[in-house]
């Protein structure tokens, strides 16, 4: 089983190697390299040589491709292109950010959904099914930004409960944190609980079929405790590939959000980055994009694993 | 000129109904509810009280903003740097300049030689007094070896000689009676004399830093003694990054922030309805859109066609429904009604298909294919106002093909590289600037191609013409030739929108910026 657990963790490592080359060479196919897009239309064929070599750009792809990953793995960025701060002391508040909302959001989402989801397969069609499979799937119909603007406009400025700003602030204590992101942690909920909602029915039910699920009927039990007890552990891992799915989302999938609700999460950095061609920041956001990405998938296939006995002994 | 007869004057030319001038004076009226001494800049018969926290919810900034003036780009940082520093001149709510850190000039004949006083007894928040050494270095930043975009508009200054502690003179290399309203440019903030450490703003301003998050919020506190008597009057500013207009206009309605700049044309009209919101409106001197065509370029080397292409485009149509009304016609030049030299008595060109038909047939080009490029890169209406361009000119018989391209690489690949496509300009602090960048033979921005000898010479002489009456008729003239013989069809210009709660005092239009030339935070005040 150590060997499994530890192939996985390999090929994440290998998977987010992949993606590193990627964003980089995205970078570098990009027209115009960095120089040009900071000397704009300053950019004579002098001043790019020398700008260039001040940044080291005249050297061989690979070599600062190398240079760049290892400051990475080490936390080192560089420096921004266009205010000249150190990019790991911009983004590291951001993503903390991030992460603040996202687990907001996820501890709304997870147990509402993966709740819902076994009551909507113990219900299956019934009233009680029906209506949860409705309401979720209403809300992920829809633009990200409807949700939001909804939200905004009746706990906001139809009622004033809750703020339609959702910034927070260092000096901010955890209580008002909460407060000030509720309607944005809200919205996240709507946009990802559909999808784990009816994977976790699906999944539960599927196994439902099963003939040992048979034989626990016969023996005699109840419906409630048949999925609990016996159809629900068989069923996990692919609720939990899901929800690590829709963690990621949560991570990497906000950026509208964080727009409508004005949060200073990273994906706003990002998207600032990318308006300004500030490349390193926009490769930096990418990579840790990525690593929150990939972690949590190479997390949920160990967590599979180690909860479906199946998988421990690969046959 | 009163900001009244200003108004007069737009709407004497611009054809708009009476409904909206109305509109307009109350505006005005709401903005200044304690008198016309708000509007000429002296001390107001009310005081401002002084107190309270003012939060502006902003957009035109983001994370990479700093606090260096030579990298400024946009509104936020203008905003926060007119609250921490002062400029050297300043121009007031009727477009005038008047003296700011440099408190008064003269000029000799000729208008090369300038001498400005320094303001005595100012402070910097480091306790230096302010001399006319600060000034020097302060413009010295954007001169030389330097990125500045000031860079360009100072490029006239010959020599800067200090006279004495408070004086100093000017040597321009040609004559520039404006060149007060040059010096008002907002990169043009003073620090003390060999100041570098940007992070740590040291400047003249009503407030200090508090908190400076770019891309997040940037919060000053108020100094006290400030040399402005009835400003900075707030103990608190917030200023916060708002980028998504929906977010700032919800923030307004809910009480969060108590000002907010850039509101959205579209639903504008909905939130004059709120009764806790003063809209304050500054009618044509945002952006300048138009169409150019390059004269250079067959056909539009053919002045009658040019003619039909300009009486062919239906600006009211395109300001009503592409803009809501929330825009004032253009004069196919991009000057303002707001400038002190724009030509009142030259009538507003209006839709007329008859004189478009008219000029088309007299050009007999009617084989001739016309073909604009417009794209959302342009502006992001660009697209619509060339589309109600197309059918208004079908019913004066021209034919318009429109091809539509990408927003990415537009002011690279297309802007003065095709001979027909859509622009827009920005505003520029004096006629003089217009003129010569946009419209000069030889200016590498001249996008029409357009040259005219007689215009050439009228702008060269009218620069260093210091006498008023005179220096009118030739920019009346300048405007004149642009309208009629000009490549550019100027069809509408944008107004800014801002957005109040009703407790705050000393919201006026201004014509140089929204949020009262960016300078709420100095000018405003709590009921």
């Amino acid at each position: 089983m150590l060997r499994i657990i530890a192939t996985r963790a390999v090929l994440g490592v290998l998977t987010l190697l992949a993606v590193s080359v990627l964003i980089f060479a995205a970078t570098e196919i990009l027209p115009g390299d960095v120089a040009s897009a900071v000397l704009g239309q300053g950019a004579t064929p002098d001043a790019l040589k020398v700008f260039r070599h001040e940044l080291g750009l005249d050297r061989p792809a690979y070599v600062r491709y190398f240079e760049w990953l290892s400051g990475a793995v080490r936390g080192d960025f560089g420096v921004a292109l266009t205010n000249g701060r150190i990019i790991i002391d911009e983004v590291r508040p951001r993503f903390i950010n991030t992460l603040f909302l996202a687990g907001y959001a996820a501890i709304i989402a997870v147990p509402l959904s993966v709740g819902l989801g076994i009551v909507a397969a113990i219900n299956e069609g019934k009233f009680v099914d029906k209506l949860a499979n409705i309401l979720t799937l209403m809300t992920i119909s829809v633009p990200e930004f409807f949700i939001a603007y909804l939200l905004i406009l009746f706990f906001a400025v139809d009622n004033e409960w809750f703020p339609s700003l959702s910034t927070v602030f260092p000096e901010m204590g955890l209580g008002e944190r909460f407060y000030v992101t509720t309607l944005p942690a809200l919205a996240l909920t709507m946009l990802v609980a559909a999808h784990m909602l009816r994977m976790t029915r699906t999944s539960v039910l599927s196994v439902m079929s099963q003939p040992y699920i048979e034989m626990a009927f016969l023996k005699g039990l109840s419906r409630s405790r048949v999925i609990l007890k016996h159809a629900l552990p068989n069923a996990a891992a692919p609720i939990i590939s899901v929800v690590a799915l829709n963690l990621a989302y949560l991570i990497v999938g906000v950026v509208v959000i964080e727009v409508v609700f004005v949060y200073p999460g990273i994906g706003q950095l990002m998207v600032d980055a990318v308006s300004k061609r500030d490349l390193p920041v926009v490769q930096a956001c990418g990579l840790i994009f990525a690593g929150a990405f990939v972690g949590l998938n190479t997390l949920a296939d160990i967590l599979a694993i180690l909860v479906n006995p199946r998988l421990r002994k690969p046959r | 000129m009163t900001e009244l007869d200003k108004l007069q004057a737009i709407y004497a030319n611009g054809g708009m109904s009476r409904r909206d001038f109305l509109a307009g004076i109350a505006a005005i009226g709401a903005g200044a509810s304690s008198g016309a001494a708000l509007l000429s800049g002296q001390a107001l018969a009310e005081t401002p009280k002084k107190g309270g926290t003012l939060r502006i919810g902003m957009e035109g900034g983001g994370p990479s903003d700093s606090l260096d003036p030579r990298t400024y780009a946009d509104s936020i940082p203008i905003a926060y740097s007119l609250a921490l520093m002062n400029g050297l001149v300043e121009i007031n709510n009727a477009g005038k300049a008047e003296g700011e850190l440099l408190e008064s000039w003269e000029t000799k004949p000729g208008a090369t030689e300038w001498i400005f006083n320094v303001r005595k007894g100012v402070k910097f928040s480091n306790g230096k007094t302010l001399d006319a050494d600060d000034i020097i270095y302060s413009i010295g930043l954007h001169t030389g070896e330097t990125k500045s975009p000031a860079k360009g508009i100072l490029a006239q200054i010959k020599e800067i000689k200090k006279l004495s502690p408070n004086q100093l003179q000017f040597t321009l290399s040609d004559g520039n009676a404006d060149f007060p309203y040059v010096l008002s440019d907002y990169h043009l903030m003073v620090v003390p004399n060999g100041f570098t450490e940007w992070s740590k703003p040291v400047g003249t301003g009503g407030y200090s830093l508090e908190t400076f998050e770019p891309g997040v919020r940037v919060v000053l506190k108020r100094k006290g003694d400030y040399w402005k008597k009835d400003r900075a009057n707030f103990d608190t500013v917030e200023i916060r990054y708002i980028t998504d207009k929906t977010a700032r206009t919800s923030a307004l309605q809910s009480g969060q922030i108590d000002a907010a700049n850039r509101l959205d044309a579209r639903t504008v009209k909905l939130l004059m309805k709120d009764p806790k919101l003063n809209i304050v409106r500054t009618e044509g001197t945002g952006n300048r859109y138009c169409f150019v065509a390059r004269v250079t370029d067959s056909p539009y080397d053919n002045k009658d066609l040019r003619l039909a292409l300009k009486y062919g485009i239906d600006r009211k149509k395109i300001i009503d429904q592409v803009f809501t009304g929330f825009a004032t016609p253009g004069n196919d030049h991009t000057l303002d009604a707001f400038y002190p030299y724009y030509n009142k008595t030259m009538p507003q060109r209006a839709y007329d298909p008859e004189k478009a038909a008219f000029h088309f047939k007299k050009a007999g080009l009617s084989n001739a294919k016309l073909e604009l490029q417009t794209s959302e890169g342009a502006w992001d209406s660009a697209v619509d106002c060339a589309q109600i361009y197309q059918e208004s000119l079908k019913k004066a018989g021209i034919s318009l093909d429109i091809k539509k391209v990408a927003a990415d690489g537009y002011w690279d690949n297309v802007w003065l590289k095709v001979p027909f496509c859509a622009v827009y300009w920005g505003r520029r602090p004096t006629v003089d600037l217009v003129l010569s960048q946009v419209y000069k033979s030889g200016s590498s921005w001249n996008d029409s191609n357009w040259s005219n000898a007689e215009f050439d010479k009228l702008v060269v002489a009218a620069r260093g013409e210091l006498d008023d009456k005179k220096r009118r008729e030739m920019y009346f003239r300048c405007q004149e030739l642009i309208s009629e013989d000009g490549g550019m069809i100027c069809f509408a210009i944008s107004d800014y929108l801002d957005g109040y709660s009703k407790k705050v005092m000393g919201a006026a239009p201004h014509a140089r910026y929204d949020l009262n030339d960016q300078r709420i935070a100095e000018k405003g005040w709590f009921a």
